[in-house]
């Protein structure tokens, strides 16, 4: 496979390490009356959906920068990839 | 010798070769199948099944029968197809699959019980009774199963990889192939033209046909001169594409000196991964024969190959140079095949043509409306029986070719589920709309098998392909060309009795796809698993359509209904060598060697693998008769004065930032941010389930920089995990992570005489314990300026220290420190030591951090702050975790002479042993020399309030128990003073 | 200064070379080397006068050179000055940005061919899996290696660098040996 790096173009997915659902870019806040069911589902509830999935991949043999990667599971097309920290960001300020 | 005239073969290069120990000879561009049969032998081989006699069926890497044992020795390499084979000075084949000479193989015997091989024969018969498989029926099949033998011994040659980035793509050379290439390389695009032959221009070469007036290979060398001019296109022969991937990636293997005799000092094969922006798939048409009866015979080819042999190599399929050729066909293609043959001056008995009312294209005569219903000719074709109207007449023939249509190479379009669909107009599969992305496909291999079609389809196949890429590509002048005329009738077998064989490798024949059907193995899937049909090495090229057709017929079924197989990578078969890649033996997996490797080296050290890292595992001296004898005297050494250790695969992340403390406080479990300047803390990582999964030390140098000490084997993920929290869980911190494990050169220096050692090294550094005390860092210099890292840690329990240099003095600050400890008792130490220095001091290492347990296990639940969040924090209180009453303890062996191994469990004396009653495991074991007894660390259940209780450490895999005492896990000085003075 | 005698990566006493047809690879013992990383919300400096390069760029300025290794990230080149402190020469240069020194961290093996950039191209298909037209004379990329992580760097048309972790030393020159003793037999 070929992963579109938004700052290098296609790379070779052997560069990355691959490490799964996004979600885990959204870790519960620690202070949370419910914190901890809240991230019992974060570690334990990851989804892993046959079709279009969001995927966290890290440029190993590259630049180091983490990627949220839409790729559809089955048919392996990728519908986009963003660095993972202006996602984070994003997120993080809405 | 039936040599004809013409044809692409060099008859100024004779080349001499044996087949089965007979010398023979042909020329160069001949390949072995077309030498030998210019040579007049037309057995090449035995069925995989029956034993029945075989000769060349095809001219191309479709060859179902004509396989051989190519080369001698360790080279020898089995299943070579004798069609693509070239042929070289002093090439030897041998044929497969027979007992005694070729012509009289033992194992024929197998065809006269052929009533008991039908298909799911093995399936039902050998099922029975069950405890004679393992010992009679699995090793009777294996011998007598299998065609060519491997030489068992290991592999010469070498071989290479390589990667190669282009626009476009074009598989394939023919007409179709040359005209895309061409068309894109005038475009400027980068192009890729590959073809498994060694020569280009594909069918142009097989044929008579002309381009503009000219045989076609003139046309073939103007356009090869003018793509091997153009710097942007690379031509690639003897390649093969045999699998596509995803987003644009083809795998492919170049033969590279396949061709000749032996490689040298080059490869002999590379493997090409290619990524293509775009592709045009113009790998051709494989044609397909008609089953009939005894339709296997040696002289019974496919009608193409027959012409291609004429053509291209001057051969001729016939023993003898006046024997009778005869063509069987269902359409015009085969007429084609006996006009070339009558221009080579051929003895032609005829065409047999299935439509009423063909006619002949030239002077020869036709049967139309009628087949071939026998043969006669064990081995080799003697003569055929022609049924016309219900009367039968027998003929003298030397050689039959048979013309079935052609089905376009749609395997690569497939590749990814793309399912083929059926073109009634032209009775055959072509490339479906879902083919993998970006792939065009062309020329025969998309039903455009006319010349001028397959030209004017490559060109616009090109066009089309660079427009999608924003490359502009211009119709380029295409010779004049004919199409030949294509018109045939649907008849897919000629019925009968006696057996039709439909695939030649696996003796699979139309009574066997009949039983199939009654058996209701009717899906095509359970219809190749059940007769075996489209198996092994030619995957059914010759065979799959027209066994489909067979079924459809038996099903009442069109043929698109009853399916079509999916075929998968490789398209043919690819050396398991190639596929190893370049480097094998020790060169295949790189390692990482420590700044005092070549030191320790000469030092006679003892490697060990850790991970990619050659670590010293200890030193042997003269004397020194075991392992163990050597690493008791390294921990003495320690323990008694000082010690020098290599622990630079420790990794070593540098944490800079004006949040670096609040970034590291979430990252361990402890406080960092807490920590002062020129200290180190030694702290621990937990997964975010609360489980531990790292520890080391962390040394504050400046008020905004950390470094972070991982352990060898997670050094990677430690930094990943680490980029992971600061760029997706808190991109707002200003923090900065750097990987500098590799610039620091580490060693450690333990033992009571550790800082009298320094201090004759350091540049006026204060060593003493109130200036520089347990747990202190600081920057300095030694042996003169050089510029250092020293870090008051101890992994040994010890007074010790780390010192870190610039790589490239590693050795020789190592061997600085031997030279000025020798009075000392400076020692160099390996892994074991350090292994049992650590259990002694009770420290945790990867066994007792195995991902499974908690800092409470580790009697470190302390040091899990509660006041602050850090990854795991959260989990590591939920009720599972916190209620853990397994402790880390020591464990004294009491049998003197018998060690409790690392995986052994616990148990009261007397207990049963199950799991209910199960107290815990041995983590790590080994002998101490300090407390001259064995000694383990173990997590045990409640284990702090069981010191000096007796239990029983089993190791049910062995059988052994050991008694065992608990005490406390630091057997070494328990209250630390070691440490501190 | 010390009187400790350094080695190279490989070992040695002195940096190795060796040559294959047109290639010749040469281990460069003396490159200084020392990573420079932005603060948050820091502006790029620009030491020694360079202008740092943008995603996958090199520059070479006189006797400092510079690459980009990741967003807000690069090394900096200080030739022939390994025995230097290049991390504190980098920081008075940049003195609001994270310096790491990475001299000793990395092995540079500089590749020259004879004969223009074929040869040089012929030797990256072999090696890594990068377009090599997205790899000209200013460009820089970081990718695997036969298992290890290095950069490359292309200097000029006939000239680039390969950079490997200092303890990958060995088995980097056994890759790059190997691959151009093999193009070598091959022409």
């Amino acid at each position: 496979m070929l992963i579109p790096h938004p700052l290098l173009g296609p790379r070779n997915a052997q560069e990355f390490t691959y490490l799964g659902d996004a979600q885990l870019l959204r870790r519960p806040d620690p202070q949370a009356p419910d914190a901890e069911a809240a991230f019992c589902d974060y570690v334990f509830q990851r989804s892993n959906p046959a079709g279009v999935h969001q995927e966290l991949w890290f440029h190993e043999q590259g630049d180091r920068s983490w990627l949220v990667v839409t790729r559809n599971t089955v048919t392996h097309e990728i519908l986009g990839a963003e660095l993972a920290c202006d996602v984070a960001k994003r997120e993080g300020a809405q | 010798m039936t040599r004809l005239s013409g044809g692409l073969i060099d008859r100024n290069r004779p080349l001499k070769f044996t087949f089965n120990g007979t010398a023979y000879s042909g020329f160069a561009g001949d390949t072995l199948a077309s030498a030998l049969l210019a040579n007049g032998v037309q057995l090449m081989g035995r069925s995989f099944k029956y034993h029945r006699p075989r000769g060349v069926f095809s001219a191309g890497s479709e060859e179902p029968n004509a396989l051989v044992e190519l080369r001698e020795g360790a080279r020898q390499e089995p299943n070579t197809r004798a069609t693509v084979a070239e042929l070289y000075d002093g090439l030897s084949a041998r044929s497969q699959n027979h007992v005694g000479p070729l012509h009289r193989d033992l194992l024929a015997v197998n065809d006269l019980f052929s009533p008991f091989f039908a298909a799911g024969f093995y399936y039902k018969t050998f099922m029975w009774p069950r405890a004679f498989w393992e010992k009679l029926y699995e090793p009777l099949i294996r011998n007598a199963a299998g065609l060519g033998r491997l030489s068992m011994l290991p592999d010469p040659d070498s071989y290479d990889k390589g990667f190669l980035h282009c626009d476009l793509l074009v598989i394939g050379a023919g007409p179709a192939g040359l005209a895309a290439a061409l068309t894109a390389g005038r475009a400027g695009a980068r192009v890729i033209l590959g073809d498994e032959d060694f020569h280009l221009g594909g069918r142009l070469l097989m044929e008579s046909d002309l381009l503009d007036g000219a045989p076609a290979e003139a046309w073939v060398a103007t356009v090869k001169a003018e793509l091997e001019s153009l710097p942007n296109v690379r031509i690639m022969t003897r390649t093969t594409v045999f699998g596509v991937y995803d987003h644009g990636i083809f795998g492919a293997v170049e033969r590279v000196s396949d061709h000749l005799p032996e490689p040298g000092s080059t490869v002999r094969q590379t493997l090409w991964r290619i990524t293509a922006k775009r592709s045009v798939l113009a790998a051709g048409a494989t044609e397909r024969h008609i089953p009939f009866a005894d339709n296997d015979r040696p002289g019974i080819m496919l009608a193409g190959a027959m012409r291609a042999y004429a053509n291209r190599w001057a051969a001729s399929p016939v023993r003898q140079g006046n024997d009778a050729i005869a063509i069987f066909t269902n359409g015009d293609d085969g007429h084609r095949t006996a006009r070339d043959l009558l221009a080579k001056g051929a003895n032609l008995l005829g065409v047999i043509d299935t439509r009423k009312g063909a006619a002949a294209q030239g002077d020869y005569k036709v049967f139309d409306g009628a087949m071939v219903t026998g043969t006669k000719g064990r081995l080799g074709l003697r003569a055929i029986e022609i049924t016309r109207d219900g009367q039968s007449s027998w003929h003298d023939a030397g050689a039959l070719g048979v013309a079935g249509g052609w089905n376009p190479n749609v395997h690569l379009s497939s590749h990814h589920r793309g399912r083929p669909v059926w073109d009634e107009a032209r009775l055959a599969f072509v490339p479906g709309q879902n083919g993998p992305a970006g792939m065009i496909p062309a020329g025969a291999a998309a039903g455009q098998g006319g010349t001028a079609q397959a030209l004017a389809s490559g060109a616009a196949g090109a066009i089309a392909a660079l427009a999608e890429i924003g490359i502009t590509a211009h119709p380029i002048a295409l010779p004049t060309a004919k199409d030949a005329s294509a018109d045939q009738e649907a008849f897919w077998h000629v019925p009968g009795k006696r057996r039709a064989w439909v695939d030649f490798q696996n003796d699979v024949t139309v009574k066997d796809i009949k039983l199939a059907h009654q058996e209701n193995m009717r899906p095509v899937e359970h219809l190749k698993r059940w007769t075996t049909l489209g198996m092994a090495t030619d995957q059914g090229k010759t065979a799959n359509v027209s066994a489909l057709a067979v079924m459809a017929e038996l099903t009442g079924k069109s043929l698109p209904e009853t399916g079509t197989t999916i075929f998968r990578p490789p398209y043919t078969g690819v050396s398991l060598g190639v596929l190893g890649g370049g480097d094998t033996g020790k060169g295949f997996r790189p390692e990482r060697l420590t700044p005092t490797h070549h030191w320790a080296k000469a030092r006679g050290a003892e490697f060990v693998e850790v991970g990619p890292w050659m670590r010293a595992q200890y030193f042997p001296q003269a004397g020194e008769r075991t392992w163990r004898e050597t690493v008791d005297r390294e921990v003495l050494a320690v323990r008694a004065g000082v010690g020098l250790c290599d622990v630079t695969t420790l990794g070593k992340i540098d944490v800079q930032g004006a949040d670096a403390g609040e970034f590291l406080n979430r990252i361990y479990a402890n406080m960092m941010g807490t920590l002062k300047v020129g200290m180190v803390r030694y702290g621990l990582m937990l997964r975010e389930d609360g489980h531990l999964y790292d520890d080391g030390t962390c040394a504050r140098l400046a008020e905004d920089h950390y470094v972070v000490t991982t352990t060898t084997a997670n050094a990677g993920a430690v930094y990943r995990n680490m980029e992971f929290a600061h760029q997706c869980l808190w991109p707002d911190l200003d923090v900065q992570l750097i990987s500098t494990t590799d610039a620091w050169a580490q060693i450690a220096v333990a033992g009571p005489k550790s800082r009298e050692l320094l201090s004759r090294i350091v540049d006026g550094f204060d060593l003493s314990n109130e200036a520089f005390p347990f747990m202190a860092c600081a920057n300095l210099t030694v042996c003169g300026g050089l510029r250092a890292r020293l870090f008051r840690i101890s992994f040994s329990g010890e007074l010790a220290y780390e010192i870190a240099v610039p790589a490239r003095y590693g050795a020789a600050l190592m061997e600085r420190l031997m030279t000025r400890g020798q009075d000392l008792g400076a020692t160099p130490y390996g892994t074991e030591a350090l292994g049992v220095l650590r259990i002694e001091k009770g420290h945790a290492a990867g066994a007792e951090l195995n991902g499974q347990t908690t800092a409470q296990m580790l009697g470190l639940g302390r040091m899990v702050s509660q006041k602050k969040d850090s990854i795991g924090a959260i989990m590591s209180r939920r009720e599972g975790l916190a209620q853990e009453k397994r402790r880390l303890v020591g464990l004294k062996s009491l049998a003197p002479q018998t060690m409790a191994v690392s995986g052994a469990h616990l148990f009261e004396q007397g207990a049963t042993r199950s799991m209910e009653t199960d107290q815990g495991w041995v983590t790590s074991a080994c002998y101490s020399p300090h407390l001259q007894g064995y000694i383990a660390l173990a997590y045990l259940e409640n284990g702090d309030a069981r010191m000096g209780e007796t239990l029983v450490a089993a190791n049910p895999l062995e059988g052994t128990e050991v008694p065992v005492e608990v005490v406390s896990a630091h057997f070494i000085d328990p209250e630390g003073g070691r440490l501190r003075d | 200064m010390t009187d400790l005698s350094p080695i190279t990566a490989l070992g040695d006493a002195a940096p190795r070379q060796t040559s294959f047809g047109a290639l010749t690879i040469q281990e460069n013992a003396g490159l200084g080397l020392a990573s420079l990383y932005l603060r948050k919300g820091q502006t790029a400096p620009a030491p020694f006068g360079m202008r740092l390069p943008e995603v996958s760029g090199a520059v070479q300025a006189g006797d400092y050179g510079a690459f980009w290794t990741g967003p807000g990230q690069w090394m900096i080149e200080l030739p022939n000055r390994a025995e230097a402190d290049v991390a504190a020469l980098v920081l008075a240069e940049a003195t609001e940005a994270s310096v790491s020194e990475q001299t000793h961290g990395f092995v540079a093996f500089e590749i020259t061919s004879k004969a223009g950039a074929d040869p040089l191209e012929a030797l990256l298909s072999k090696l890594i899996d990068i377009d090599t037209a997205a790899l000209g004379p200013g460009r820089v990329v970081r990718t695997g290696l036969e298992h290890m992580t290095v950069f490359v760097i292309r200097r000029a048309e006939d000239r680039l660098a390969v950079l490997g972790m200092r303890s990958f030393a060995g088995a980097l020159w056994h890759a790059l040996e190997t691959t151009c003793q093999r193009l070598e037999s091959k022409t």
